[in-house]
């Protein structure tokens, strides 16, 4: 009896080892688990925020980690959670905006070993890039491109339109002169540094980079670059025209201001906006009228001071000629509001719209000034009654001082909505390079920012042949913000080139890029590698 | 000798009862110039959809491959050339299966089931080394799950999300 009990024990011992070898051996076989689905679904645009999230994985799984990553990239912790065999049934928070979200797992099956993966949706619509003004302000730069941009004007204005007066009004004295000279160096100075600083905006680097070629070749690709070379051209040929006489002087006088005019209809919201045929021609014939009016005010002005008998008559001719410039100017200046602020509710809620209401309140301290020197100094001026003069003498000033203060208003719209220049810029892809012996990845995704893009893939061999593939994966992760990696397949667009279009990229930041390449059923290629997407 | 049963007998029920996630070969180490038995299992389907095709490539140096018929599937042979001739108990081979196909049938997500097939692993082969048996599971609508990574040189299988199965080469045996 007693010899049997201890051969049991032997028995049940060994049992137990050998149990251990089974488990072990299990562990070492058993494999992961793979998400069958999910609630909502991966890519998904959901109208109101779920709550509650289902996986459903293909064998039973226990949760390590699951968290949302929000739309700002914080991550949120998912707590509340019950297991039904394969089916995993998150709690959702209930406080969610809109956006996309990332609803990250990481869970271990049978065989403890740890698998993970995101599921990315959107509630409402997807997550676009924030808008400029919420980065970061380098107020040098702003400055720098206010000031260069209120010295473009005055040059344009002040400058060309001096110059412009000075030989269709004037006819001759010299009274004016140095002022419009000033104005023109002021204006060849300001368009150069606006050149500068178009280039530090663009970029978002600051003004200590200034010197870096690539700051100002970016500047001139934008859209400014046009405005840039035709101001340079209507200060160049202003400048000659200032101290010509005679007929030649007059008709580059003319150049001059045309070319001033399509300066500025070549770059700036208003002339980028639809429609086109009609905003280019507002913004030029706007322009155009603002050089003819502002030009006239410092040369008759200063010459009037002057006691110059030329000044008298050119104050008749400027009398004569304003009321249709005013009309021209006053009708193209309405198109443009109308077409740029849209309602009339976005006067007070945009940006845009209060520096339209700051200049239009300027304005009208401008129209009162110049009615008031028509109606009531004019005609005793014209009479040779002196005290007038002086009257209309320091009118102008404070018309010129106002023009000057509009200037400065005009100049911050550079900073109200996101300019289109800097939207196409913005809109420039993200690429990585992927080498590997068996095949090269160009992986681009355009735009290269947050947001809904679209992400192309070209195939080549080791030897840069282009290469054929059965199917191509993409898989994207950011393990810095806990987003665990989602696939999404691509769609073949030439013998070597793949697409996937309106993936879902919630963060800025480092992402880690996969291509699963499937060069024919039995062979694949992995190639991955890092990718930075814009904010 | 009691022990030596109840281990052999651990081994055998780990072979017969678990279900594993991913398809694997129940053997997976051999001698090589020796016949090897392949035993597939297949654990699941594609993302919970039933498999209608199981298709293995057999490796080069794996030659006369003979698929093992399995009652409702039909079976396919791909045959083509070797990459050299191999030596077959005297016989020199050149070509031979390459690619079999079992298809037609239908295996439920929730249903598991093994396919077999014998190959001869060729002497040439390298000792120590893991020799890839890749499989595809083919599914309706197209959805497949291939088993076919192979780790890097150095690397193990363990972190990749769809291995291919792989039998470790053992010295070839002597005396028979």
């Amino acid at each position: 009896m007693m010899h049997v009990s201890s051969s049991f024990t032997r028995l049940a011992r060994l049992m137990v080892i050998a149990l251990c070898g089974v488990l072990m051996q299990a562990a070492a076989a058993f494999a992961h688990a793979s998400l069958n689905t999910s609630e909502p679904q991966d890519g998904a645009v959901v109208g109101t925020a779920p709550s509650v999230y289902v996986l459903t994985f293909s064998e039973p799984v226990s949760p390590l980690s699951l968290k949302l990553v929000r739309p700002d990239g914080t991550a949120i912790p998912l707590e509340r959670f019950d297991l039904k065999d394969r089916v995993v049934v998150i709690a959702a928070p209930s406080d969610l905006g809109h956006g996309t979200h990332v609803l990250s797992w990481r869970v271990t099956s049978a065989d403890g070993h740890p698998i993970g993966g995101s599921v990315v949706f959107s509630i409402g619509a997807a997550s676009t890039a924030p808008h400029a003004t919420e980065d970061k302000i380098d107020w040098a730069v702003r400055a720098g491109l206010l000031l260069s941009k209120l010295a473009l004007y005055v040059g344009l204005f002040i400058g060309v339109g001096g110059v412009f007066s000075r030989h269709w009004l004037l006819f001759g004295p010299r009274s004016g002169c140095k002022v419009v000279a000033a104005a023109l160096g002021i204006g060849l100075l300001g368009a150069l540094a606006a050149v500068g600083f178009q280039g530090l905006d663009a970029l978002g680097v600051s003004v200590t980079q200034i010197v870096e070629p690539v700051v100002w070749s970016t500047a001139m690709a934008t859209s400014f670059g046009g405005t840039a070379i035709a101001a340079f051209a209507a200060f160049c040929v202003a400048a000659i025209a200032l101290r010509a006489k005679g007929r030649s002087a007059r008709l580059s006088s003319l150049a001059a201001l045309i070319a001033s005019s399509v300066a500025l209809s070549l770059s700036g919201h208003a002339s980028t906006a639809e429609p086109q045929w009609l905003m280019r021609p507002a913004v030029f014939l706007h322009v155009a009228t603002i050089s003819l009016w502002v030009g006239a005010l410092a040369p008759p002005g200063l010459a009037l001071r002057r006691k110059d008998p030329m000044a008298l008559q050119a104050l008749g001719r400027f009398s004569a000629f304003i009321p249709y410039v005013l009309v021209v100017l006053i009708v193209a200046g309405f198109i443009l509001a109308f077409v740029q602020v849209e309602k009339p509710q976005a006067l007070l809620e945009t940006a845009y719209g209060q520096v339209l209401m700051v200049k239009m309140a300027l304005l009208v301290g401008l129209f009162l000034l110049a009615l008031a020197n028509r109606w009531c100094l004019t005609e005793p001026v014209m009479a040779g009654d002196r005290a007038s003069a002086k009257r209309l003498v320091r009118s102008i000033a404070a018309e010129t001082l106002i023009v000057v203060l509009i200037f400065g208003a005009v100049s911050c719209w550079r900073f109200t909505p996101p300019s289109r220049a800097l939207l196409a810029l913005a809109a420039q892809p993200a690429s990585v390079h992927i080498h590997t012996d068996k095949a090269v990845a160009l992986v681009e995704v355009l735009p290269g920012r947050v947001g809904e893009v679209d992400v192309s893939i070209n195939l080549a061999t080791g030897e840069v042949e282009p290469l054929a593939a059965k199917e191509v994966t993409l898989v994207l992760s950011k393990p810095d913000s806990g987003i665990e990696p989602f696939k999404r397949a691509a769609a073949r667009r030439g013998d070597a080139d793949w697409r996937i279009e309106r993936v879902n990229i919630p963060l800025a930041g480092t992402w880690q890029v996969r291509a699963d390449v499937l060069i024919n059923d039995f062979e694949k290629v992995t190639l991955s590698d890092q990718i930075i997407i814009g904010p | 000798m009691l022990s030596k049963l109840i281990t052999t007998a651990a081994f055998i029920a780990i072979g017969t009862t678990a279900a594993f996630a991913h398809s694997t070969l129940e053997t997976t180490e051999a001698h090589v110039g020796a016949s090897y038995k392949a035993v597939i299992r297949v654990p699941h389907g594609c993302d919970g959809k039933p498999t209608i095709a199981l298709r293995v490539q057999i490796p080069e140096g794996m030659i006369a491959a003979k698929p093992m018929p399995k009652p409702g599937w039909t079976l396919e042979k791909v045959k083509g050339a070797y990459e050299k001739s191999y030596d077959y108990f005297g016989t020199p081979m050149k070509e031979g299966v390459k690619e079999v196909v079992w298809k037609g049938g239908s295996l439920a997500d929730d249903e598991y089931e093994e396919f077999v097939f014998r190959a001869f692993l060729t002497e040439g082969l390298p000792v120590g080394k893991t020799l890839y048996v890749p499989l595809v599971q083919e599914c309706p609508d197209g959805a497949t799950e291939r088993w076919i990574e192979v780790p890097a040189e150095g690397k193990s299988g363990d972190d990749l999300e769809y291995p291919a199965p792989g039998i470790k080469l053992l010295e070839k045996k002597s005396g028979h």
